[in-house]
């Protein structure tokens, strides 16, 4: 996937009203690939905290015998966190708290698709 | 059919995710209608496989059909759910004097005895009687002699619903979760188990395991809406290969834990974990 493929991706999932930000991350590290955030959302904090939260869900799932996580959603008073694994990289979208997660999950996996 | 019949079959049919199968399928064993009864049980059984009462009456049920393996099945299904349930305690002793397990039959009524259960106790007297008191490991007792023990199974209403705290800890949810397809847990801040079970399809109780490993989740999740500014946490959901997990705080330090198959609607699986957390809010204040 080239760069514009991921920004385009990216840019598909910040158009849903609610969404503060998407962005790709390393699983591993936690590092940003690519990001597409509002001003002031910081995507190097998110990208670490959303990709140790997912690899801590993986390792846990897994050690429970419940196999690998393919989605994860995070759901708090003042926003939620919906993250997917891509092999090595770790889809991620932060949104307000009320956002329609039906059609926010469905078009990260359409993008999940498209990244693998 | 007789009109109790009727009447609880009609409240079946208007809600099959009931528990009115249990009285139904009781009253029904009561008269005879063994087959019947066992068909309403199982069924039961497919949406409420968590719930000891429904293992307790296909015991009930095997036991009278004189199937005695599948209700020692039954019956020991029941403990792993609920370990202090008396009926299926002396159910279990009723069986194995049957099957001629006359020394194992005298340590499970002796166990359900030393817990206060009185009809235990009188089976248990009954059994040493026969067997000849301090001695009762070295006779046989053939099976198909024992009429002496009991008349016929255990037929008391299930104690372990309204008696020993444990038990009603593992029960909590039971009634709670509509089927089969779901299982709640109640886990402390340590990951310890407070209430629910985790019973796999072999019969394993693997909520300490299950609790242990998924409580991690709940600290990662709380570091990052602390970093994030998020507000409370309200809830962490991941699907997995075969099923989706619902994590819900509960109190200052508890967490509701609802495992869901994977066919079950995430929809259904918010608010079935909702209902959980509503309940395990309400028992930790009784208990408190």
């Amino acid at each position: 996937m080239t760069t514009a493929m991921l920004t385009e991706a990216l840019a598909s999932l910040t158009r849903h009203r609610g969404v503060f930000g998407a962005l790709v991350a390393d699983a591993d590290h936690g590092l940003v690939v690519e990001a597409t955030v509002q001003h002031g959302v910081s995507a190097d904090a998110i990208a670490a905290l959303a990709a140790s939260l997912y690899r801590k869900a993986q390792l846990s799932s897994r050690a429970a015998g419940l196999g690998d996580v393919s989605l994860l959603r995070l759901e708090a008073g003042g926003g939620q966190l919906c993250a997917i694994g891509c092999g090595e990289v770790v889809l991620v979208v932060v949104a307000e708290a009320r956002t329609n997660v039906g059609l926010l999950r469905a078009e990260m996996h359409r993008a999940a698709e498209r990244l693998a | 059919m007789s009109d109790d019949i009727r009447r609880l079959s009609d409240e079946l049919a208007r809600d099959p995710s009931s528990l009115v199968y249990l009285a139904l399928g009781e009253t029904l064993r009561r008269r005879g209608a063994l087959d019947l009864a066992l068909k309403v049980a199982l069924r039961g059984l497919e949406r409420h496989a968590h719930n000891p009462a429904a293992h307790d009456l296909v015991g009930r049920v095997a036991a009278d059909k004189g199937e005695l393996e599948r209700a020692l099945e039954a019956w020991t299904m029941t403990t792993r759910i609920a370990p202090s349930h008396a009926g299926a305690r002396r159910g279990i002793g009723y069986v194995l004097f049957r099957l001629g397990r006359a020394m194992e039959a005298e340590a499970h009524l002796a166990a359900a005895a030393a817990d206060g259960d009185d009809e235990a106790a009188a089976a248990l007297s009954r059994v040493r009687a026969m067997l000849g008191i301090g001695a009762p490991t070295e006779l046989e007792v053939p099976a198909g002699a024992p009429a002496e023990l009991a008349t016929e199974p255990p037929s008391s209403p299930p104690r372990a619903l309204r008696a020993p705290s444990d038990d009603a800890a593992r029960t909590l949810f039971a009634e709670t979760l509509a089927d089969g397809e779901h299982t709640a847990l109640l886990l402390d801040a340590d990951g310890f188990v407070v209430a629910g079970a985790y019973v796999t399809e072999d019969g394993e109780d693997v909520a300490d395991q299950i609790g242990a490993e998924l409580s991690g989740v709940r600290d990662e999740a709380e570091r990052m809406v602390k970093h994030l500014d998020l507000g409370a946490l309200r809830s962490v959901v991941f699907e997995t290969d075969v099923a989706t997990v619902a994590m819900t705080p509960v109190g200052d330090d508890a967490m509701l834990l609802l495992a869901a198959s994977k066919s079950t609607p995430l929809g259904l699986v918010r608010r079935v974990a909702d209902r959980c957390a509503d309940r395990a809010r309400h028992w930790l204040s009784e208990v408190a």
